[in-house]
């Protein structure tokens, strides 16, 4: 095996002119977008590194999980990385890495008789196979935190406060009122609350797909909360079949005050802050 | 307890909130696509929504399949709930108002069985739950 591997890249060291160049011209041919996207200097730049690594892995007797490793998988989820931003497939950048394998197959039949041939062939094989694999992974991972910064993203705009008029405040509840997002709700209110120095705040859940007890514990908790502060909640968009699935389930509102429409509860809270409009 | 004959069928696997969200946008797209009324819409989907739940909070994940099914010349649809969590040691205690194991209001179960035509549960303590929910439409 230590000598299959050491004869492999010694191949490959005394002949990394040539199969650079052959493969950025294939890379050229081929992948078109790819070498237009990244700059064909920072093509030349990566496959050189590429090429280094893989000769630098081979010179180790180690398998693909093991510490030798480190370079090479390292330099992969860079270049994955860099070619996931310039927004390549994954496809596009496997090819990359697939596309060597062509170079150099030739090069070890010009290079040793057809008894070694088998077991070089299996060993650069499965070892480009790997990287090719490592490459989704990478792919996937930066997709999976692009996928977190949005959510995060889209946690800090899906709770606004809006002071509609002089010691009013409303929140519009949109989607799922899950514990972080009620968490986030209850913050946002009770700082608008203390900032204007309002004295009704309207919850607006005419958004809220499915009014369920979860959501029904959530508001309860908001609406005591705010009722701390001096404050009144107007819970409002309670249409006619929440109101039933309410009764049905149990949820005791009662205490609480509730509108059908957003202008009931706008009508109702400028009436408890003793104002007017026009 | 031999079900109805059921046609179309489809599970979903439910480990997380969202999977609940996923859950619930099936019962409902069924129901609409049988021609079912908004309110009973919305009292099935409230249902789902509280069983699907359960199984998360309980159970930590469950199955949930939904099927359309007939009866007579009556038209259905048909929710069921499986987990291999912990069951429920005493299920009188658990439909109750205002029970909970878990700092909630504690109206889940006992709701989503006001709320659906046909409730059926069957729970063995340590082997898991299997609850059934049926709604008719009314013609």
């Amino acid at each position: 095996m230590n000598n299959i591997q050491s004869n492999a890249a010694r191949i490959l060291q005394n002949n990394k002119a040539e199969i650079l160049d052959q493969w950025h011209q294939q890379l050229i041919l081929n992948t078109k977008s790819l070498v237009e996207s990244i700059g064909l200097n920072v093509m030349k730049q990566r496959t050189e590194e590429f090429l280094d690594t893989l000769i630098d892995a081979l010179t180790q007797d180690d398998d693909f999980e093991g510490d030798s490793y480190d370079n090479a998988r390292n330099l992969m989820t860079d270049i994955s990385r860099q070619m996931t931003l310039s927004s390549l497939t994954p496809s596009e950048v496997t090819l990359f890495v697939f596309s060597l394998r062509d170079i150099i197959f030739p090069l070890f039949q010009t290079n040793m008789d057809a008894g070694q041939l088998a077991a070089h062939y299996s060993l650069v094989n499965s070892l480009i196979d790997r990287l090719g694999v490592f490459t989704f992974t990478v792919y996937q991972e930066s997709r999976e935190e692009l996928m977190r910064e949005q959510q995060q993203a889209f946690m800090e705009v899906s709770v606004p406060v809006v002071r509609i008029w002089d010691r009013i405040i409303m929140i519009p509840l949109v989607g799922m009122l899950d514990s972080s997002r009620t968490q986030q709700m209850m913050e946002t209110m009770l700082t608008a609350l203390e900032d204007y120095q309002s004295k009704v705040a309207i919850m607006d859940i005419s958004g809220i797909p499915v009014v369920d007890t979860l959501v029904a514990r959530h508001l309860i908790t908001a609406a005591s909360a705010a009722r701390l502060m001096g404050a009144e909640c107007i819970i409002t968009g309670i249409r006619a079949r929440i109101s039933q699935t309410l009764v049905q389930l149990g949820v005791d509102l009662s205490g609480f005050i509730t509108r059908t429409t957003l202008a009931d509860g706008l009508q109702l809270a400028l009436k408890m802050t003793d104002q007017k409009i026009g | 307890m031999k079900g109805p004959s059921s046609k179309d069928s489809l599970d979903i696997s439910v480990a997380n909130y969202e999977d609940v969200i996923l859950a619930r946008q099936k019962a409902r797209e069924l129901m609409q696509s049988m021609g079912f009324s908004l309110l009973a819409q919305t009292r099935m989907v409230t249902a789902v929504s509280e069983l699907a739940r359960n199984m998360v909070v309980h159970a930590g994940r469950g199955q949930m399949s939904v099927n359309s099914v007939e009866k007579l010349n009556q038209k259905g649809i048909e929710c069921i709930f499986q987990d291999k969590g912990p069951g429920i040691q005493n299920i009188d205690q658990a439909l109750r108002q205002g029970f909970s194991t878990s700092n909630s209001l504690g109206l889940g179960l006992g709701g989503a069985k006001k709320l659906c035509a046909e409730f059926d549960i069957q729970t063995t303590v340590g082997k898991g739950t299997r609850v059934t929910i049926r709604e008719w439409k009314t013609r």
